[in-house]
């Protein structure tokens, strides 16, 4: 059973759409990713999945039907706009936050001790909120959003102001989650990171639904007839079956002609004697899509 | 309920568990224990213990005895001191030997007036003490019977009653004369400022991003109630604590002054107290929370609420012709406006028995008027709780669609 299931949700507000007819379903156990431009209606999507306002039309469900107060424990969000009371001490401020999701005062000590220093916030537990850093502070909104043991974690650009450490290790806790059957929309413009953690991918601009499914499905949907090749020794000025051979940062992109498959290719390397360390499909970056539908998409709105 | 219940919390003891609070809450009581000690001091060093003389030129103090008693710590008992002569009373006086001299002339008995001279007035309590001096030792009551010397050493003292003896006015009594102003004061300071408090949190909430959060773990009314209910209950800790320091300042000062220990609150008058002000209560606190939603920044905030201080305080700005006239047009008027009903009641109740008739009315008003703000709050919060660096216009306030 999914976890969201939204059916044709449409939100306008005034004479702008920004949600049109959305259909999508995220399940346990999975990293979906709301991508989109700028103005897409990716927070407006996440707030009608919230409750905090309603749908024009269409239907939501989540958790298994309309949202409740019971439901609302059960969901750790991590806006766009972060926002902590500043003028308290951390832990204060995050264990109240806590027993507004449901959870017992005197039960939100050891977990939030456990994430305080998983962390690295222990020792600054006592400090006002407006005297961390802003990476202290991205983090402090994290054990926020999962200190309650959500059943489904919605986080928007949740590696902005983490240095790479810290961006490993919520990546790594974000798996540990998914792999605990927690579902977990995950909204960002780091592609990167959408290449590194989600399983399926909704792109969404002006609200239309543009791309959906699995980060295979569409990387195969987009991939060309390239390979990328790096080789230990020069490569041969003409290959069989290939058109072009083009550079790139000491690899090569060997673009094949029509009816050539990439293992007739590896194969006459390997027989002219070329010496390669790797020899893979080009797939196209998630960001190269994106960049790519989204340009299509603003040239047909301006046609 | 228990997520109400821990806005309240948090609420309440954000504010009533800070340094801020502490010094707002000693601030007042702090500043007129001050007043008063600095008044004590001075009286103290000021007052003069000097004799009075006086020269009875129409013979009526026969055989005067110095009057019994000690006085008060401000006005001890003084000495009145005989001279034969105008001549040796002056010399006494420039001799700074007295303080002041009386003259009773020789038509005393008839006119029955008394001539002071003095350098600087002598204190009234002094005077009284000559007056008391005199009527103990005059001789011309002799004859008269006991009771009615007893009556005649009495001055009088002029009670105003109302015709249905629910209230009454001791002249004299400025304590109770004062209880309009005082208890008007203390009401504006508190409901402004548990209502500053309340708006500071929604602003505070808005600006600091943190309702995005609150708003998808409780529900918009939830928040409400617990801010509403929790800075409420900082406003009435406020008056609660400077209740039992006016308490403790009235056991201590009436040590010193007697009149204060007969002070006592009229059981009416505290009953309107608390139908009025609980609604003025929800209904300034509404309205700030609306301010609050619909503003982006503390303080514009702050200057669109110092509107509902200017309309709560304008009965004080109105106040003489009110205590003159406290049954007039202008004084019902401000009575049935909700924003000044509190302080208007407070003040008429002091000088006339308002008809029950024209009080249900006007806290009914005040109630609906309270019911409204608190709706006009939760349309304002749920339109605004969202929008970072945009104000809400009046018209989208009181547009027929709601948008976020």
């Amino acid at each position: 059973m999914s976890t969201i299931t939204t059916n044709n949700i449409t939100k306008r507000f005034g004479k702008t759409t920004a949600v049109d007819q959305l259909s999508f379903d995220v399940y346990p156990g999975e990293i979906f990713g709301l991508l989109g431009p700028n103005g897409a209606g990716k927070t407006t999507c996440i707030r009608m999945i919230l409750d905090i306002f309603q749908p024009d039309s269409g239907e939501i469900s989540v958790l298994g039907g309309p949202m409740t107060d019971e439901k609302k424990n059960r969901i750790g969000y991590l806006p766009e706009e972060r926002g902590l009371y500043q003028d308290i001490p951390l832990q204060r401020c995050l264990t109240f936050l806590a027993t507004l999701k449901g959870m017992p005062e005197k039960t939100v000590g050891p977990k939030l001790t456990h994430y305080l220093k998983q962390f690295d916030l222990y020792d600054v537990r006592d400090k006002k909120v407006k005297e961390l850093s802003k990476g202290m502070q991205q983090k402090a909104q994290l054990i926020s959003t999962l200190v309650h043991d959500p059943d489904l974690i919605i986080i928007d650009e949740p590696f902005t102001a983490l240095d790479p450490v810290n961006t490993e290790m919520v990546k790594d806790l974000l798996k540990e989650k998914r792999d605990e059957g927690k579902a977990i929309v995950m909204s960002t413009h780091q592609m990167n990171q959408v290449e590194a953690l989600c399983d399926r991918i909704l792109l969404i601009d002006h609200g239309h639904q543009v791309l959906y499914g699995t980060l295979k499905e569409i990387q195969d949907e987009f991939a060309s007839r390239d390979i990328l090749v790096t080789p230990r020794s020069p490569l041969p000025f003409a290959i069989d079956g290939v058109m072009e051979i083009r550079e790139l940062n000491g690899r090569y992109l060997l673009a094949l002609s029509e009816g050539t498959e990439p293992h007739q290719v590896l194969k006459t390397l390997i027989n002219q004697g070329t010496e390669m360390t790797a020899f893979e499909v080009a797939i196209p970056p998630l960001n190269q899509i994106f960049i790519q539908v989204v340009r299509k998409q603003a040239r047909e709105q301006h046609d | 309920m228990t997520k109400i219940l821990q806005i309240i919390k948090y609420e309440y003891t954000r504010h009533v568990f800070e340094k801020r609070f502490l010094f707002s809450l000693l601030s007042l009581p702090g500043l007129l224990l001050g007043m008063g000690l600095l008044v004590f001091l001075i009286s103290i060093i000021m007052v003069n213990t000097s004799p009075i003389g006086y020269v009875d030129r129409a013979a009526v103090l026969v055989d005067p005895q110095p009057l019994e008693g000690e006085g008060t710590l401000f006005a001890p008992q003084i000495e009145f001191v005989s001279y034969p002569d105008e001549e040796a009373a002056r010399a006494a006086l420039d001799q700074e030997i007295i303080q002041a001299y009386y003259i009773i002339p020789e038509t005393y008995p008839e006119s029955l007036e008394v001539k002071l001279v003095f350098h600087e007035l002598p204190e009234s309590a002094y005077q009284s003490q000559f007056n008391q001096f005199v009527r103990q030792n005059m001789g011309m009551f002799d004859d008269l019977d006991p009771l009615v010397q007893e009556r005649l050493q009495d001055t009088s003292v002029i009670t105003v009653s109302s015709l249905d003896r629910t209230r009454q006015m001791v002249e004299g009594d400025w304590l109770m004369m004062s209880l309009p102003f005082i208890a008007g004061v203390i009401f504006i300071i508190v409901v402004l400022s548990s209502g500053g408090y309340l708006l500071q949190a929604v602003v505070e909430e808005k600006e600091n991003r943190t309702m995005e959060i609150v708003i998808t773990s409780v529900t918009p009314n939830q928040l409400m109630t617990g801010k509403i209910i929790g800075n409420i209950g900082v406003g009435l800790t406020q008056l609660l604590v400077w209740l039992v320091f006016g308490w403790i300042a009235l056991l201590v000062g009436g040590q010193f002054w007697p009149f204060l220990q007969d002070f006592s609150l009229p059981a009416d008058y505290s009953l309107v107290m608390v139908l009025v002000l609980i609604p003025s209560f929800v209904m300034i606190a509404a309205f700030m929370a609306a301010i609050g939603s619909t503003m982006t920044e503390m303080q514009e905030a702050q200057q669109i609420s110092g509107l509902f201080s200017l309309l709560v305080t304008i009965p004080f700005y109105v106040i003489m012709p009110i205590m003159e006239n406290p049954n007039g047009t202008l004084a019902r008027v401000l009575t049935f406006f909700p924003f000044s009903t509190p302080i208007t009641i407070l003040t008429r109740m002091g000088f006339t028995t308002i008809p029950i008739g024209e009080l249900a009315l006007s806290i009914t008003i005040l109630v609906a008027f309270a019911c409204f703000a608190i709706w006009f709050a939760g349309r304002a919060f749920h339109m605004g709780m969202l929008r970072y660096g945009k104000k809400l216009t009046l018209k989208e306030l009181f547009g027929k669609r709601v948008q976020v």
